[in-house]
């Protein structure tokens, strides 16, 4: 266990000194998800809200800042792995990803410590800007405070284990641009970013619940605006640990099985 | 003791035809191979690209599994506690790669001491150690990305030893480097084996690097060891043959009949080149003097006179097919 | 010479993008309209269910929401297919080393940057067009259309666009980079323009930006030409602008560029 913690600190350790001169990280994790933001904002504008009162009923001229607010927020948390991802598996690439398999040093740990750095690096400037807002347009009042706590502690812990199976994707994937091209523009679509799933027909519905940020959103939301308490959204609670448990599982299977791939093989990429 | 018995490595690849269309291919990298190296040993695998050395080395240092044979470390199979036998191992590789750039010498160093669950005071003496014996104290804290290339080279050999390794694989570790850095490198590796006693086990396709550090060298042609031996024995059997270099302002059969019954008195094979007025003669001893003697008496119109020293890949060749008649 | 550089940068083009059309490209600018569009019905019908706000229609003059949108998208795709390729084919070369080559030859840089961008349109083109099948299930409706305008529109925004794409290839050439930048600006073209919603709800000084860059005058026309089938004459004061506009950004970027070759060529050699 000692030599876990160790692996994983000294991994976020590097990633940390690796990425830190990167500038592209304020273009693609602040001012790209500020305009995005923005642009989804304004995209609202045309509607009249007074029509879907029963449909979303916490949905008005009001909370509509909030409610985009939530969806971009856990978005971005969910999104700084695709690019950080993207670049951990030039770890393929350069060689060094051969040492990490030559020692015995724990794979999860070094896949754990990675998507820490990533979400520490990432998405603090944007998480601070958007309490900024939060504070100026303060329009819904919070409740709940420790169930909205533990809430967004779900969002950092299922947000990691989505970096960590990215990440194990990545790793052994030829085609990354492919996976970029797939995971990008659906999540926001699909995941209910702007539109509630619960809305969706059958088959996008079908495409929303593959991703672990749908249920992230749609927790944070109904703690915000109908301030569940944690009884009500405990079956939420349960979908949630049961992702992470998938997640997990499938991080795990698809590391032993690239090494194992790679020991017979000779060849790094699974897929 | 690092024992290889009857190694065996096939790789099956599939071969993209087309969209969907895939053929399998089978590439029999290493055909049975056996080796030893013991610790303060310093053994040499040589041979040609593609000859299976890499494989080799992989197999060894548990990065990719045999096919079929075993390999023992210490007396244990590899396969039995890979994670234990990852402790004694480390590999060392040529080239820029397998450091981070943007990370120091030291953190480098510190990251990999980590993956091996190193306790931090025994890391940090063995750091300061590393860094001393490789001569980068003075950079330590200097991105890798404003090292030179010897720098860089030595940072991985300081990176292969941090686990304090009992046995070292160095794939091609001059490899494109300079000839004074990788002189200084071969000195490092020398005093490796003798001061630390590590068990190194070294690829090449230099020649005199080979014969300069090993002390047992395997001959590898298209994944099986073709000739082995102490660089002694296999010194004065296969690398002495000398080959003197003619090249003539003019030919004629007249020439060339005087060139051959020269070869013939000092029993030496000929090779002809595509260029008529250029001939190669193969032999046990130079024949440069002798050479000299015989276009003075003969008046030829000399232009050029020089010795060869023999190709790695005319070397093998030429012992892959002794070995086989 | 002018026409020659034209030609061959075309047929060069050309040839390179047979050989080696990156599949994803084409696929990912489909899907971008795609997942627009989509993004857009499911608002309108599945949200809000056709309610709008007697606000958009005062701004746009229609009712139509879904052509509304899938216009503005496809020409937002449009733009960003132009601006990747004509901003990118310097730095392209730069990268690949073949723009000492190209230096060396006396050849029209216009002619150059046409011929790519003839090339480039033609594919665009073909893209946008099959976009335009599926977006015809998704409420897209053009039995208004007047050809004749639509042609004309059409044509100003492409060369409107060349300005542009010079200038943001300035842009790349001088900071070597091809990644933030063309991201950056097609994030806020994409906010300011009048893509998918009326830039009326925008700030004034979004508008005011918003306003200098060419996009959202071409979206303007092209909508005026699908939508109420107007006659060019109608649309001439937006011509105009959309012309200088153009005409602007090309003089602007196309002696940036200039410059800044050289200043390529000196950091390559020294």
């Amino acid at each position: 266990m000692k030599h876990f913690i160790k692996v994983v600190r000294a991994e976020a350790h590097k990633q940390f000194r690796n990425k830190i001169h990167n500038v592209w990280v304020v273009f693609s994790m602040l001012i790209w998800p500020i305009l995005a933001f923005a642009a989804a904002y304004f995209q609202f504008k045309p509607f009249s809200f007074e029509a879907i009162t029963e449909k979303v009923s916490y949905l008005n001229d009001e909370s509509i800042i909030t409610y985009i607010m939530i969806g971009y927020f856990a978005m971005v948390f969910f999104r700084s792995f695709v690019q950080s991802a993207w670049e951990f598996s030039s770890e393929r690439i350069y060689g060094t990803l051969e040492l990490i398999y030559l020692s015995p040093a724990s794979r999860i740990a070094i896949i754990l410590g990675n998507a820490i750095a990533s979400l520490a690096i990432n998405v603090w400037m944007f998480a601070l800007f958007m309490t900024g807002i939060y504070i100026l347009f303060n329009q819904v009042p919070l409740m709940n405070g420790a169930v909205l706590t533990l809430a967004l502690a779900m969002m950092v812990l299922m947000s990691i284990l989505w970096g960590m199976l990215l990440n194990a994707l990545f790793l052994f994937t030829r085609d990354s641009g492919m996976l970029f091209t797939v995971l990008e523009e659906p999540m926001e679509l699909f995941a209910g970013v702007k539109i509630p799933v619960q809305l969706f027909p059958l088959w996008a519905k079908g495409i929303g619940l593959a991703f672990p940020l749908t249920y992230v959103i749609k927790l944070l939301r109904e703690v915000v605006f109908l301030g569940h308490n944690l009884a009500e959204v405990s079956a939420l609670f349960y979908t949630c640990i049961f992702i992470c448990t998938i997640m997990f599982v499938a991080t795990v299977f698809i590391l032993k099985w690239g090494e194992r791939h790679n020991a017979i093989t000779g060849d790094m990429a699974l897929f | 003791m690092i024992e290889a018995r009857n190694l065996k490595k096939t790789y099956h690849t599939k071969v993209k035809k087309g969209l969907f269309k895939r053929e399998k291919d089978i590439v029999e990298a290493v055909k049975g191979i056996h080796l030893k190296l013991e610790k303060g040993q310093i053994i040499g695998l040589l041979g040609i690209n593609g000859a299976g050395k890499t494989t080799t080395i992989k197999m060894l240092s548990t990065l990719i599994k045999a096919t079929s044979g075993e390999i023992l470390v210490d007396g244990v199979e590899i396969n039995e506690n890979p994670l234990k036998i990852k402790q004694k191992v480390n590999m060392i590789a040529g080239g820029e790669r397998m450091i981070y750039w943007r990370l120091t010498g030291r953190e480098n160093l510190w990251y990999y001491g980590q993956l091996y669950g190193i306790p931090d005071k025994v890391l940090k003496t063995r750091i300061d150690r590393l860094l001393t014996l490789v001569g980068l104290n003075e950079k330590q804290n200097v991105p890798v990305e404003r090292y030179s290339k010897g720098m860089k080279q030595r940072l991985q050999i300081a990176r292969g030893l941090i686990n304090d390794p009992d046995y070292l694989f160095m794939d091609e570790p001059t490899l494109g480097l300079d000839a004074p850095i990788a002189r200084e490198i071969r000195t490092y590796i020398k005093k490796l084996a003798i001061e630390e006693q590590k068990g190194i086990l070294l690829t090449s396709h230099y020649i005199n690097e080979v014969e300069a550090l090993c002390d047992y060298i395997y001959i590898l042609d298209h994944g099986e060891v073709i000739l082995e031996g102490t660089a002694k024995t296999l010194s004065e059997s296969t690398f002495e043959t000398k080959i003197t270099v003619l090249e003539l302002a003019e030919m004629n059969s007249e020439i060339e009949a005087s060139m051959q019954r020269f070869a013939v008195e000092e029993n030496a094979i000929i090779h002809r080149s595509p260029d008529a007025y250029l001939i190669r003669f193969e032999s046990k001893n130079e024949l440069t003097e002798a050479l000299v003697k015989r276009i003075h008496s003969e008046n030829l119109p000399l232009s050029k006179l020089y010795v060869e020293a023999p190709k790695l890949e005319d070397t093998i060749i030429e012992i892959s097919r002794r070995v086989n008649s | 010479m002018f026409i020659k550089s034209i030609k061959a940068t075309f047929i060069r083009d050309w040839i390179t993008q047979l050989r080696a059309y990156p599949m994803h490209f084409f696929i990912g600018n489909v899907l971008t309209v795609f997942y627009t569009v989509l993004g857009a019905f499911f608002m309108y019908h599945l949200l809000f269910q056709g309610h709008l706000k007697a606000s958009f229609e005062q701004y746009t003059g229609t009712s139509d929401y879904m052509t509304y949108v899938i216009i503005g998208s496809l020409a937002y795709a449009l733009v960003v297919r132009t601006l990747l390729n004509v901003s990118r084919s310097l730095i392209t070369e730069l990268r690949q080393g073949t723009l000492e080559s190209l230096m060396l030859a006396p050849f029209s840089r216009i002619g150059y940057f046409i011929g790519n961008m003839l090339q480039q349109t033609i594919t665009s083109l073909g893209e946008v067009f099959l976009s335009m099948i599926f977006c015809l299930i998704f409420g897209l409706s053009v039995g208004t259309i007047n050809g004749v305008t639509f042609v004309v529109s059409l044509v100003m925004t492409l060369y409107a666009y060349f300005g542009l794409s010079l200038c943001l290839g300035a842009i790349m050439l001088y900071t070597r980079d091809t990644y933030i930048s063309q991201n950056t600006l097609f994030l806020f073209i994409f906010l300011v323009s009048g893509v998918i919603f009326p830039v009326e709800y925008l700030p004034k000084y979004l508008n005011v930006i918003g306003a200098s860059l060419p996009v959202r005058d071409s979206i303007v026309i092209l909508r005026a030409a699908v939508m109420d089938g107007v006659t060019i004459e109608s649309l001439s004061p937006i011509y105009l602008r959309l012309f200088l506009l153009g005409t602007g950004y090309f003089v602007v970027g196309y002696s940036a560029i200039k410059k800044i070759e050289r200043i390529a060529l000196e950091k390559i050699f020294g």
